[in-house]
């Protein structure tokens, strides 16, 4: 991997570079959409590449199981089966482990669970799922990690951080003898949970680990925590990881968290949100989601985003045909899947170009005030990017503030 | 509705009234300045509530057999005005739905032709449709309006075709072809302000009938004798200047559903008394030969006393087998590809080509499938590309076989993707490779949607390539068209039991893993004849 830091934000911890992969260059910061089983849910690569998506993310947990690894070594790798010819991040299969599996248990020598499809005992180490990623051939891998979920409290948090540095251990001497790193690059998966300094300790191991590893995510994030501490173990980790690695926040995909991540020096992010939510016909916009399914846009003949470039936006389809057709047509979700698709490039592009021109600050004010302006700012947002040096109350001091997650969305008809 | 054109039809040689034929459909676009044209025999692609099955636009639009859409009207009955009633500018249905006046012909029916479940009876003054809400009545001046507002290129006049359980009395027949002559007359009045100029008519340019008499061949007769006869006082001054309605009439068009459901008694229908109706069997199997013949035959008898230069059209043929024999026998020139693009939600590639293959002893081997069934466990380590008779855009310079140009087979990269800031690159661009039958055996597995896509797309490839097989045949060597039919029938299994085959697996799959996706499945059915429910999880 080359990854160059091209410019960085005056004022926040803003970063704009450039990583050069086996496939390919990537523009960061970057959103990468999520193509679990090899696949953009209903759309083809080709869509994929032509909206300007250089980075997709496959799920090891479940290419383990479908294809499975034969399958994908006949293949040649995971993007041979699919047809994707740039850049393709894999995770370890640790989160879904947990988040899919209720009965998986972790030991020291890795997690042990039930085949979903036979039922079978199955043991999944460091060193096995390093080499299923072999097998896929991701351009970046995730070491494995032991996984709680963030909302997880007391001595197992510690237990789990402690031993995710011991994977990372597995994991990086499987992935040296395998002589694959020249083509495959291995990231750290920093744990702790929502305390600092567990967080702390965590860091400190491994950037121990500096010169094995390609790069550095943010894990064990993005479960439920409150905002208000999702932003400070973000700003605490990107703080303190080396500069001159990719730093990769792990489940991240509302637009206001990406902005938020971005500033406070996050490089990456996933999240199956804008794909999930074009299924049930909710379309993202710099005004914020519509729900597509409701009342008020039957008759709304405006496309999604009039300055939208991606094909839905361009053809025309308006908000009525999609409101008829959305959630019963499989075309619609392809339709809108496009739109948003785009709008999370677009959000993250337009962050990269101010970046380098220096002006972040003001796209950061002016993205929240078209977003949120009318339903109010996430106090959260306000608090975090206040502490790289941005205020989104700057100049209107008498905008709405709402507490919570802030999350905005179109609920119903009267909302 | 003064930019829509007529809509014409060449027929190149001037054949007996029934015997294959090949043509041009024509419609020239003046404020477009182009001319859409479509050879005949063709297809026409099905949609649901508006759209081409799990395509999206953009992909509609790339795909070279789809030129012609068949839009059925009843799902927009949701909407009070319906939708494309609405839409602002010209062509409002075209662009309400992205289908580029430039590039597609669209016809619009009331009801969805594929669709043979039970339903409320219809009346003397309305037709019961079928929309999300429920079943809506329709009367022939609401229809009028609808078409008026929605101006699709080619409208279906309405017709009465029963689909209430049970067989129709004598009396039932003659009321239905009374109320669809009727219907049609209704349709053909003079448009209120139509400016008529040169080439123009006062009524809808574009009205196909659906020819109405169910299975009886006297009904379908009379039915085709009351279009040529002279209308006198009140009826003749309803649609003057036209002298009797086959004047005003561009088209012959034919639901098979009705009628294979008609003459299959085999199949059940569940029949509820007052709709919305049961799902449609997926199980149904295609119409034995004999089914077939007495559908020719009704056909015939439909068209027999007609002039032979319209256009005819058929909807709902269930195989290509159906419909070689009714090229042959009748000389249909369009088709939907319901069918196959039924095909490709059940997970099934096309892989037959007109004519057939002479490669091989086929004559003892046992029949050929017309496609495979991606579920199954034999294409899971397959890396071929879907056909077998058509060649994918990897294959050898001198490979002999037709090819396939579907973006399954023959995928196209984008020219210039998106660039959303300015650091970033062109990716570079690779030499296209066709997916692999391995890699839709895994789609269809986890369920994932784009597998609809690429066989849908694959499917209307196919279907397009077989109908210019059979108009190179018709051009080259027409003495051996006959020949070439009943070769083919030697060789492709009649039964589809392909079809029958994906049908149970991708049930057992949706049942295994489907986290509700078949109850979805069972509600889309209740409502369309075509496409996969949306995979929400």
């Amino acid at each position: 991997m080359q990854f160059e830091v091209l410019a960085t934000c005056h004022t926040t911890r803003a970063r704009a570079s450039r990583m050069t992969l086996s496939h390919g260059v990537t523009s960061l910061p970057t959103f990468m959409p999520v193509a679990t089983q090899a696949a953009i849910k209903g759309v083809t690569p080709q869509q994929v590449e032509g909206l300007g998506i250089t980075l997709i993310l496959n799920n090891t947990y479940h290419l383990n199981l479908r294809p499975g690894i034969g399958v994908l070594r006949e293949a040649g790798g995971a993007h041979r089966l699919q047809g994707w010819n740039h850049n393709l991040l894999t995770d370890s299969g640790g989160f879904q482990l947990v988040s899919l599996n209720k009965f998986t248990t972790i030991t020291e020598q890795g997690a042990f669970f039930a085949s979903p499809f036979t039922g079978e005992p199955t043991m999944l180490t460091p060193e096995e799922s390093i080499s299923i990623q072999h097998a896929i051939g991701a351009d970046i891998i995730m070491q494995l990690d032991d996984v709680v979920s963030s909302l997880t409290v007391g001595p197992r948090v510690a237990e789990a951080m402690q031993r995710s540095i011991r994977w990372l251990d597995r994991c990086i001497e499987f992935h040296e003898k395998s002589g694959k790193r020249d083509t495959q690059n291995l990231f750290a998966i920093v744990q702790g949970g929502l305390d600092p300094v567990l967080r702390d300790e965590c860091l400190n191991e491994m950037i121990k680990r500096h010169d094995k590893v390609a790069g550095y995510a943010i894990g064990g994030l993005s479960g439920g925590e409150e905002k208000d501490i999702f932003w400070r173990i973000i700003r605490q980790c990107a703080e303190k990881l080396p500069a001159d690695k990719p730093r990769y926040s792990m489940g991240i995909g509302f637009a206001e968290d990406l902005l938020v991540c971005v500033a406070l020096g996050v490089d990456m992010a996933d999240c199956v949100f804008p794909t999930r939510t074009a299924r049930f016909g909710v379309a993202l916009t710099f005004n914020g989601p519509l729900n597509l399914k409701l009342g008020k846009h039957a008759k709304d003949f405006n496309p999604i985003d009039s300055t939208c470039p991606c094909p839905t936006c361009k053809d025309g389809v308006s908000r009525a045909t999609l409101h008829h057709t959305a959630t019963h047509e499989t075309a619609a979700a392809h339709a809108i899947t496009l739109h948003n698709l785009a709008f999370q490039a677009r959000v993250m592009g337009q962050a990269r170009d101010s970046i380098m021109d220096g002006t972040f600050p003001a796209y950061l004010r002016r993205f929240f005030a078209d977003y949120f302006g009318d339903a109010g700012y996430p106090e959260w947002c306000i608090n975090a990017l206040r502490s790289v040096g941005v205020d989104l109350l700057d100049g209107n001091p008498d905008a709405k503030v709402v507490k919570g997650d802030g999350a905005k969305w179109e609920y119903s008809d009267t909302a | 509705m003064s930019h829509l054109s007529l809509l014409r039809f060449h027929i190149q040689s001037s054949p007996a009234t029934f015997s294959p034929r090949l043509g041009t459909v024509s419609l020239t676009r003046q404020s477009e300045n182009t001319s859409l044209e479509v050879h005949t025999p063709g297809l026409i692609a099905s949609t649901s509530r508006g759209v081409v099955p799990h395509l999206s636009g953009d992909h509609t639009r790339a795909s070279e057999a789809i030129r012609w859409v068949h839009v059925p009207f009843e799902s927009f009955l949701e909407l009070s005005p319906p939708l494309p009633t609405l839409h602002p500018g010209p062509y409002p249905t075209h662009a309400c739905l992205g289908f580029p006046p430039t590039k597609h012909i669209l016809t619009m029916s009331l009801r969805d032709p594929a669709d043979d479940r039970d339903m409320p009876p219809n009346g003397n003054e309305f037709v019961s449709a079928l929309c999300l809400r429920g079943v809506r009545k329709v009367t022939p001046d609401e229809w009028r309006d609808y078409v008026l507002a929605a101006q699709p290129d080619v409208l279906v006049a309405l017709s009465d075709i029963p689909f209430t359980s049970g067989s129709y009395s004598q009396k039932r027949i003659t009321k239905s072809i009374e109320r669809s002559a009727s219907w049609l007359a209704n349709i053909l009045r003079p448009l209120p302000g139509r400016h008529v100029s040169a080439g123009a008519t006062p009524h809808f340019p574009n009205v196909l009938v659906h020819m109405a008499g169910g299975t009886t061949p006297v009904a379908r007769q009379a039915f085709s004798r009351s279009l040529l006869e002279p209308l006198f006082d009140k009826e003749a001054e309803a649609i003057k200047p036209l002298n009797n309605l086959d004047q005003g009439v561009a088209g012959y068009t034919f639901d098979l559903a009705p009628l294979h459901k008609s003459l299959s008694p085999t199949t059940a229908h569940t029949a509820t008394k007052n709709g919305p109706v049961a799902a449609i069997d997926l199980f149904s199997a295609p119409p034995a030969p004999s089914v077939i013949e007495q559908v020719v035959s009704l056909i015939r008898t439909s068209l027999e006393p007609l002039p032979a230069t319209k256009p005819r059209f058929v909807h709902s043929a269930s195989s290509p087998h159906e419909i070689l024999a009714l090229i042959r026998d009748v000389g249909i020139d369009l088709f939907d590809a319901h069918w196959a693009q039924r095909a490709a939600d059940i997970g099934v590639a096309l892989d037959f080509v007109f004519p057939a293959p002479t490669t091989g002893g086929v004559s003892d081997a046992a029949p050929r499938e017309i496609g495979h069934n991606f579920y199954d466990k034999q294409y899971s380590h397959d890396f071929s590309s879907f056909a077998d008779t058509l060649r994918s855009c990897s294959a050898e310079q001198d490979d002999k076989r037709p090819s396939c140009v579907c973006m399954a087979c023959a995928p196209s990269r984008p020219s210039e993707p998106l660039k959303h800031s300015r650091l970033d690159e062109a990716p570079p661009l690779h030499p296209p490779v066709p997916y692999t039958r391995a890699y839709m055996h895994h789609l269809l597995h986890t369920h994932e949607m784009a597998a609809h896509t690429l066989l849908t797309l694959h499917n209307l490839a196919v279907l397009d390539t077989f109908f210019a097989g059979v108009r190179r045949v018709l051009s080259e060597q027409p003495e051996i068209f006959s020949q070439e039919i009943t070769r083919f029938e030697q060789i492709y299994d009649g039964k589809l039991g392909v079809l029958a085959e994906a049908r149970k697996t991708w049930t057992e799959v949706s049942l295994a893993r489907g986290k509700g996706r078949l109850a979805r499945e069972k509600e889309k059915l209740k409502q369309d004849t075509l496409g996969t429910a949306v995979e929400l999880n």
